[in-house]
């Protein structure tokens, strides 16, 4: 992308003010390090949007509050005892690229093997976007239906925070992705949130990317596993489930029918470990 | 490129190696271009895509490619290149280390793997496996097979951390 300008707004209404004027010929950036690749021919203005205190991790009431320029190494350090968002962003890209990339420019134009939509999605969390006058909160199911970059662009409208909320007890997350080596893309990635009564689950949100064009939902997987006793079995319908229910894109030498079947196994790896973290914090 | 072909020509200041600096830039400028081309050379240009570490430099303490920041992003902050860790003469310790251990084979990662670990001596004050792989996650040497580089540095954080526990022993309880 070619930039012909590169703004500094002092405060969120200003970035908001400068990207409105500007139209499709400004672009917010934060970490910027997507901002490289893409592809473009019409110069544009670049507003940082890194200096106006939206770097923060904050617990408020049941959700945590992060801003849309924090660092996704911030994210990883982080630690609270119902916070389960390190262990995903420990995986993603390069420990240089941590330090600079942001979750709201992760999330705000979505790749086909970014992670967070996907953890974003299974944790039912809401993006707060600031359009000028007031702060509009849209669930992750909304903001991520299509490319979120689209319906940004040219509007002067800001992605100043995500809200996940805060895990209860009983309740339990799986994040994994597959990956060629450590810091490669993803080429399935699949999160499980749940919530267990007993040795039952109560109720299940999964999402999957990278294996499919853009983060999904699959609610035939969550129909099969609410209610439903953790054993083997479930775990083999849900793997069985994911797998005829996606419908997945070959990539780099693997056929769309190996990576049903790779995303399927990801999945049953995914609620696993969602059980497990669930029975770990029981309380 | 000579700062009279720039275009659309802008101004970046931020605190090099300790040094308060003032550059002529431009928007789309990458910070790993503008320190080449002010000759600050010791940082390198490998992938160019944020892949391979070559270019790591340290932006505010943290390390970061420098080959996917556009300078302009450097505004304010205190940068520190491979000029600032060492020299010939005087070679930090890694540096020192790197050379006695035979860990240094073609040389053209080097400079990114003394920053990434220069981050990691100074944010952490234990140095398990897992944390130093976490750090130097980001470089790759195509070269030695990692091993003599890792016992280097594996040998500078056992040091350092035994120096630490010395230190913290010697201070009495508040």
């Amino acid at each position: 992308m070619k930039l012909k300008e590169f703004v500094r707004p002092s405060s969120v209404e200003e970035a908001h003010q400068v990207l409105e004027e500007l139209g499709t010929g400004g672009m917010a950036l934060a970490g910027a390090t997507a901002l490289h690749f893409m592809q473009g021919e019409q110069p544009v203005t670049a507003v940082d949007i890194t200096r106006l205190g939206l770097s923060y991790i904050r617990e408020e009431g049941g959700y945590y509050r992060i801003g849309a320029t924090t660092p996704l190494a911030d994210i990883q350090r982080h630690r609270a005892p119902r916070w389960a968002l390190h262990e995903i962003c420990r995986c993603m890209a390069t420990h240089q690229l941590r330090n600079i990339s942001t979750i709201g420019g992760n999330i705000s134009r979505v790749f086909p093997w970014a992670d967070l939509p996907v953890v974003l999605l299974a944790m039912d969390a809401s993006i707060v976007v600031y359009d000028g006058a007031d702060e509009q909160e849209i669930s992750a199911d909304e903001f991520f239906r299509d490319q979120p970059a689209r319906r940004l662009a040219g509007t002067g409208k800001l992605v100043v925070a995500v809200k996940v909320p805060a895990l209860q007890a009983h309740h339990g997350f799986g994040s994994v992705k597959v990956v060629r080596t450590a810091a490669a893309f993803s080429m399935s990635t699949v999160a499980v949130c749940l919530s267990l009564a007993g040795e039952k689950v109560e109720a299940a949100r999964v999402a999957v990317g990278a294996a499919v064009g853009i983060p999904q939902r699959l609610p035939e997987a969550e129909k099969l596993l609410a209610g439903r006793h953790i054993d083997a079995q479930t775990l083999d319908e849900l793997a069985r489930t994911v797998e005829t229910g996606v419908a997945c894109r070959s990539m780099e030498g693997m056929s769309p029918e190996y990576v049903k079947h790779l995303t399927g196994v990801t999945a049953r790896d995914a609620a696993e470990r969602a059980i497990q973290f669930a029975r770990e914090r029981a309380q | 490129m000579k700062d009279a072909e720039l275009t659309n020509p802008c101004r970046v200041s931020f605190v090099l190696n300790g040094e308060p600096h003032t550059f002529d830039t431009r928007p789309d400028e990458k910070l790993l271009d503008l320190l080449r081309r002010n000759g600050y050379r010791g940082t390198k240009f490998g992938c160019g895509q944020g892949t391979c570490g070559a270019c790591t430099v340290l932006m505010d303490g943290r390390a970061i490619y420098a080959c996917l920041l556009y300078a302009m992003q450097a505004e304010g902050r205190e940068v520190r290149t491979i000029e600032g860790m060492g020299t010939f003469d005087k070679p930090s310790e890694f540096q020192q280390e790197l050379i006695d251990g035979g860990a240094v084979q073609c040389g053209y990662c080097i400079p990114g793997m003394v920053m990434s670990a220069q981050a990691l001596m100074e944010a952490e004050s234990t140095y398990p496996d897992e944390i130093v792989k976490e750090y130097m996650d980001g470089n790759l040497c195509r070269c030695t097979g990692y091993e003599k580089i890792w016992g280097a540095l594996r040998r500078v954080l056992d040091r350092r951390e035994a120096s630490l526990k010395a230190d913290k022993a010697e201070k009495p309880a508040p």
